[in-house]
């Protein structure tokens, strides 16, 4: 049975996720640091192992994944003792993250929260509790329309799009580890828990770059006509960034942060075309101005081969961006000198190998993570302290 | 229930990072009671507190302006390090050593203090001297491959997301040391990579090739790895307007085919199974479209929700000032104060609502140095005339 990793950050952290697609990832993050996370599971066991990808075995990818570093708990919620069982549970540990699942169990989270004064209990909805939408379903297309994220996303001539695979539900649940840390740490200092309630809605609109920059400021941006940028491909708010295809691939090209290098490499080049006419230098006379600098580029960068100029303008110190295919990444001898890349253990026992995690703390390593293994470590019928005595928390 | 102190009260933040990823984390963690210093080096004007784009990530900060060409600002700097809790930066490797105020330097004096350096890419790597923002990074780290449509890696997603993603997992990184340092007593020093946030969320795509070989592609709005039609953004009255419909299984199907008035084409009994429907879904997506067409975004919203389907309007910045949750919430809010260089400005609220600490004030983002005299009082008890000092010397501005 995997379990939390000694030496982690969160060490002796004790968790209880019961979340589902929408805040899973913030259960990884807390894991992944080394807390003790036990993912509750229904009889029949959790729908998100059923995602795919999957491996030739029939083990979803998906779930190893974002189920990392977790232990398992099948209970029954619908039953009485298994009800007991999970608040039993819950009242165990520091830190509870939900959404939505102690509601339907029946759970009594006003009791919960009076009877455990230190508990931490992190609520995830898709709207909030209350307001006209607060029962909308939104999965993760949904989501990312209301949001905001799909009319940000996507060219002039394709629909608002959405994000890869979790990219949405990432938000709340990078969101759901920072409050359940965050009021942790209240706790540890006033012996005070809480409960702290987010919103997918509000977490996505909060991650939106320029969006309510434009809502609120558009009158003082000199390049907003209104207070909405329509959606344009690649090419950023600022003008200045845009994917380019180049004669194998593609490329992001920028004019920032220095566009006088750059323009001195295409002299260097032969290929600044008009750029050098008074008409398109900027009032100071210093650069061409963006627009017809970016048609300029766009042009240079459709003559090359994509690796050797991506390699070229980074050594020129120009943060030019290759578009990788997974494939590409995969292979990335970057990562790799990092050692970046971590082992899952499949519960058919396969190694399966996947992103590490951002960070690198000095005193406190991550651990890879154990084995995703199979659910049902405790049943829930069985007495609630025997749940407990299972997972090693009746002391 | 009662109000009391907010969660990081007592937590003081040294802020050395610029532009977006580094701002937005300190945002947070001033949101949420932390004393922010932001420093503007006068060696590394970075943005400048005048833009809109600067008022966006620095509310809840106090601003202190030094010439770190100086040594007397060096030496200013030593001992706020030896006072913080948090020293975080997006420099490139070495500036704080340079400046005498790298992590090892000042863990001897401060030993609790946590250090955080989020760079693009990474200090260690064969790519750790590239030079990245965050469109960079998306292209990097395969998000701009595969988000889009099919046959073209030129879209991606169209604002910095990875920044805020950065300055998210950066927070959470400030708080779990704050957490370790609790039982060890010893702070330490967090290497964020940018590049690896970002590499993260390709995750499904990454596993499926290394176990099974397969290199995923963009796939508009269709679901790589799921079987759920129709599925997508639908055209619908008025000037680029669309509503997202996701039909997610056979159940929300029959209701989407009760809300259209259960025309003869969704009668189809190839359209009663998800792999029915997914294997035509090009064709479905024409018919729900005729059908949005002429609608109304949120009638077709609210219909769908009211039977049981997710929908949903594609939402932008304009509809958010009429949204009625974030109504509800007061979400989007105006500061009181007037900044000097925008007039009013807004807040979107931190989307933690905290039931004991609530985070109530939102303060404008302060201008250059404008908090020298109040930060170096608190922090190092400097009295008015030596900062006053220190200004008419310039190691101040």
């Amino acid at each position: 049975m995997p379990g939390p990793s000694p030496n982690g950050a969160l060490a002796g952290v004790r968790v209880i996720d019961l979340l589902d697609e929408r805040g899973i990832y913030g259960g990884k993050l807390l894991a992944d640091l080394g807390a003790d996370v036990i993912r509750v599971e229904a009889r029949g066991g959790d729908p998100l192992r059923r995602r795919g990808p999957f491996a030739a075995s029939g083990d979803s990818l998906w779930h190893a994944y974002y189920a990392s570093n977790r232990r398992f708990v099948t209970i029954d919620a619908t039953t009485d003792g298994g009800r007991a069982s999970l608040v039993a549970l819950c009242g165990g540990a520091d830190v509870v993250l939900d959404a939505g699942a102690l509601a339907t169990a029946g759970v009594d989270e006003g009791a919960l929260l009076r009877d455990h004064p230190a508990l931490v209990l992190v609520s995830l909805t898709s709207f909030g509790r209350e307001g006209p939408w607060a029962d909308y379903l939104a999965p993760d297309l949904v989501a990312a329309a209301l949001g905001g994220v799909a009319a940000t996303t996507g060219d002039v001539d394709t629909p608002p799009l959405r994000g890869f695979g979790e990219m949405t539900f990432a938000v709340p649940g990078a969101y759901v580890a920072i409050a359940a840390l965050a009021a942790l740490r209240h706790a540890r200092e006033t012996g005070e828990g809480q409960r702290v309630d987010l919103s997918v809605h509000e977490a996505l609109a909060s991650c939106l770059e320029h969006v309510l920059m434009w809502l609120w400021y558009h009158d003082r941006l000199p390049m907003a006509l209104g207070p909405v940028l329509p959606r344009r491909g690649s090419l950023h708010w600022s003008d200045a960034y845009e994917v380019m295809n180049a004669r194998d691939g593609a490329i992001m090209v920028t004019i920032t942060p220095d566009p006088q290098a750059l323009l001195a490499w295409l002299v260097e080049e032969g290929a600044q075309q008009d750029l050098l006419d008074e008409r398109y230098l900027d009032p100071t006379g210093a650069r061409p101005i963006t627009g017809r600098f970016m048609e300029v580029l766009k042009d240079w960068v459709a003559t090359k081969h994509v690796e050797p100029f991506f390699f070229e303008s980074q050594a020129r110190h120009h943060p030019f961006g290759w578009v990788l295919p997974p494939d590409r990444l995969a292979d990335n001898p970057h990562l790799e000198a990092r050692g970046w890349w971590v082992e899952h253990t499949l519960p058919a026992g396969d190694v399966v190998r996947g992103p590490g995690v951002p960070y690198h703390l000095s005193e406190t390593p991550i651990a890879a993570p154990g084995a995703a293994a199979p659910a049902a470590q405790a049943d829930g019928d069985a007495a609630a302290d025997a749940v407990l005595r299972e997972i090693g928390w009746d002391a | 229930m009662s109000s009391g102190p907010l969660p990081l009260a007592g937590v003081r933040v040294l802020d050395f990072t610029h532009v977006l990823a580094g701002p937005f984390a300190t945002r947070i963690l001033g949101d949420m009671g932390a004393d922010v210093v932001k420093v503007n080096s006068a060696a590394r004007p970075g943005n400048t507190p005048l833009s809109a784009y600067y008022v966006m990530w620095n509310r809840n900060k106090r601003a202190l302006a030094l010439d770190m060409a100086r040594d007397e600002a060096k030496a200013l700097c030593r001992r706020l390090c030896e006072r913080a809790d948090i020293v975080i930066d997006n420099f490139s490797a070495g500036v704080l050593d340079r400046w005498g105020i790298g992590y090892e330097s000042v863990r001897a004096a401060n030993p609790g203090v946590i250090y955080v350096a989020m760079s693009g890419m990474g200090e260690r790597g064969p790519w750790s001297s590239f030079v990245t923002y965050a469109p960079t990074v998306h292209a990097l780290a395969g998000i701009t491959a595969l988000v889009g449509v099919p046959g073209r890696e030129d879209i991606g997603i169209g604002f910095s997301y990875n920044d805020h993603l950065s300055g998210l997992h950066g927070a959470v990184a400030v708080l779990a040391a704050l957490e370790a340092r609790r039982s060890t007593g010893s702070g330490q020093r967090i290497e964020l990579s940018q590049l690896e946030v970002g590499a993260q969320f390709v995750a499904p795509a990454l596993l499926d090739y290394f176990a099974n070989g397969r290199v995923a592609e963009a796939s508009g709005n269709d679901l790589p790895y799921d079987v759920a039609a129709p599925h997508g953004c639908y055209p619908c009255a008025g000037d680029d307007r669309w509503v997202a419909i996701a039909v997610m299984d056979d159940a929300q199907w029959a209701s989407l085919r009760t809300v259209m008035g259960d025309p003869e084409w969704a009668r189809d009994e190839r359209y009663a199974t998800a792999a029915g429907r997914v294997a035509d879904r090009r064709a479905l997506d024409g018919s729900v479209s005729a059908w949005t067409r002429d609608l109304d975004a949120y009638e077709v919203q609210t219909r769908c929700q009211a039977a049981g389907v997710p929908a949903g309007v594609v939402q932008t910045g304009l509809d958010f000032a009429s949204d009625p949750q974030f109504s509800a919430t007061d979400f989007l809010t105006p500061i009181a104060e007037p900044q000097p260089a925008v007039g009013q400005s807004y807040a979107d609220r931190l989307p933690l609502r905290f039931s004991r600490s609530p985070v109530t004030e939102y303060r404008r983002s302060r201008m250059l140095g404008e908090d020298n005299a109040a930060v170096l009082g608190d922090w190092l008890d400097m009295g008015a005339d030596e900062v006053a000092g220190g200004e008419a010397e310039g190691y101040l501005r």
